[in-house]
């Protein structure tokens, strides 16, 4: 691949081996294409972080046979829902079998640095080379079209007539292409912290209520655990471990002076929450952004030699805690499109606009589109974190401890429990304001 | 959102370092990916939100009001980058194969 000028040359530069990189690479592979990853981790998966589940449409997406290569997941995502918590309760929304028990299962929870290291080895065994422990600086332009990439290496060039760039969140070189004009701004970003805590798998079996290690919880925390902030926490299930965390929206943490290790600590503190981690022991911490703006802070797509996708584009539907399976789907298609070009043997913009075509027919552009105003109004809307929560904790709290009262005190008791905390009017305005955003008019 | 809206009562004291020890690094002892852009601008800058917002508690304030960052604990989020108000963080990826490691993620 070094050719007669002795430069290093690709068909395809990937930034970051991800889930989108990867998925883009292998896809560019399968086309024909010499591909090249560069990751800066030690191995791909090892500045990956995340809750979280993996969605299996978009795995069985790239591998057909994902489930037969023995992918290192945790535990199938088998009960789902949301957790509403109070101060010192909880009201818990979930759902379990039924259509959550289809075949295979929808979600399955993973850790990244085991499971992106292992869906990177995927793209190396259909011929896509890796280049570890490497940083992308900047992009080689010749008459403003991308042509390859600058690397912290000694001659660390790398030239291909079209680079797909799968950084992730801190979209720096995504920037510098102009491609957004702007670093991303603290109301459309979160800031999620998280700690993976061991335990005895029949342990956590049996504090959450699951039959065996086969059954796994992907919760969405709602309530106290931000404390009033634009935020949400989640515990997700694995094979012997809780992954615990809480995003809360940049602006909003920094305002309030709250460190975000000790808003973790709280939740982790909570009545409802303590006994499920009792006496477990600390894996890991981290902490990671989440592009939750979508549509509102997305990049420019495409330019001349060059797409974008997954976190570095802003592709994450924060409502639907999907991003690994848009990051996949996007990676697909700017692979595809990379293989298109090679055929045109044209690389220009007008060529890579069928990247953003081929989205514009899955769910990631139109749920994006759709969900355009929803990390504004979550934003702008705290009562959601706050207001509903407690409300919902009180109005069953009462409801199911009503006895020896007239029950027409009694709902006139939870009505006032809503309206103490915001008027009638608002809470209806809310309700549609909020239905309104997720149907995107 | 302001601060004095929060009951900050129940918010529990953590020590960081403790939490920093479930992390793996490799700590890039020659150069920093992380600086204060100008000192005084820290002087000038009363809030130093910094002080708060960092995940792993790099920032450390200084007497004389300048504020120190122990890059080596840095887990690359970015936050310090978007979040100084004076934007006096010099910010940029550890070279590659440095910086922070999840053994799990």
């Amino acid at each position: 691949m070094v050719d007669k000028n002795e430069k290093l040359t690709f068909d395809v530069i990937v930034v970051g081996a991800g889930l989108a990189g990867a998925a883009a690479a292998v896809t560019a592979a399968r086309g024909g294409l010499n591909v090249v990853m560069v990751e800066r981790g030690v191995a791909p998966g090892s500045k990956n972080y995340f809750g979280g589940a993996l969605y299996t449409h978009s795995l069985l997406d790239i591998y057909p046979d994902f489930f037969d290569r023995k992918p290192p997941l945790e535990r199938p995502v088998t009960e789902t829902g949301f957790w509403f918590l109070s101060k010192d309760g909880m009201v818990r929304m979930t759902v379990q079998g039924g259509k959550v028990n289809n075949n295979p299962i929808d979600a399955y929870v993973a850790q990244r640095a085991k499971f992106d290291a292992w869906w990177a080895e995927q793209a190396r065994k259909e011929g896509v080379f890796l280049i570890p422990k490497t940083v992308v600086v900047d992009f080689i332009r010749e008459n403003g079209k991308v042509v390859g990439v600058v690397t912290d290496r000694a001659q660390g060039e790398i030239y291909a007539p079209v680079v797909i760039i799968c950084e992730g969140v801190n979209n720096l070189l995504t920037q510098k292409l102009g491609l957004i004009k702007h670093d991303f701004k603290g109301n459309a970003t979160a800031l999620a912290v998280k700690q993976l805590i061991s335990l005895p798998a029949e342990t956590i079996n049996t504090r959450l209520g699951l039959r065996s290690s086969d059954e796994g919880l992907a919760i969405s925390v709602v309530g106290d655990v931000s404390m009033g902030l634009p935020g949400l926490g989640f515990l997700y299930t694995g094979k012997d471990s809780l992954s615990l965390g809480v995003g809360v929206t940049l602006d909003a943490l920094s305002a309030a002076q709250i460190k975000p290790y000790e808003l973790l600590q709280r939740y982790l503190k909570h009545p409802m929450i303590a006994p499920l981690i009792a006496g477990g022991q600390l894996m890991e911490y981290g902490a990671h952004l989440i592009p939750e703006g979508g549509w509102s802070t997305m990049p420019q797509l495409y330019t001349d030699g060059a797409m974008v996708a997954g976190d570095a584009a802003s592709m994450v539907n924060a409502m639907h805690w999907e991003g690994t399976n848009m990051a996949i789907t996007a990676g697909k298609a700017a692979g595809e499109t990379a293989v298109e070009a090679h055929r045109k043997g044209d690389f220009s913009a007008r060529t890579l606009a069928a990247y953003r075509t081929r989205l514009e027919n899955t769910f990631v552009l139109k749920d994006l589109r759709q969900y355009r105003n929803m990390s504004r109004f979550l934003h702008d809307h705290p009562e959601f974190m706050d207001v509903y929560p407690n409300f919902l904790n009180d109005a069953l709290g009462m409801f199911f401890t009503g006895f020896g009262k007239p029950k027409k005190q009694l709902y006139s008791d939870i009505l006032k429990s809503l309206t103490s905390r915001r008027p009638l009017v608002k809470a209806v305005g809310d309700l549609v304001a909020f239905g309104r955003t997720v149907m995107g008019i | 959102m302001t601060a004095k809206t929060i009951d900050r009562s129940d918010l529990p004291e953590v020590y960081i370092d403790d939490i920093l020890m479930s992390l793996k690094y490799f700590a890039d002892e020659h150069e920093a990916h992380l600086k204060i852009i100008d000192p005084q601008v820290c002087i000038a800058c009363k809030d130093k939100p910094c002080l708060n917002f960092c995940p792993v508690g790099a920032y450390k304030a200084q007497e004389g009001g300048t504020v120190q960052i122990a890059y080596q604990a840095c887990v690359e989020c970015g936050t310090c980058r978007v979040m100084c108000p004076p934007r006096n963080v010099f910010w940029k990826l550890p070279r590659g194969g440095y910086g922070v490691s999840y053994k799990f993620g």
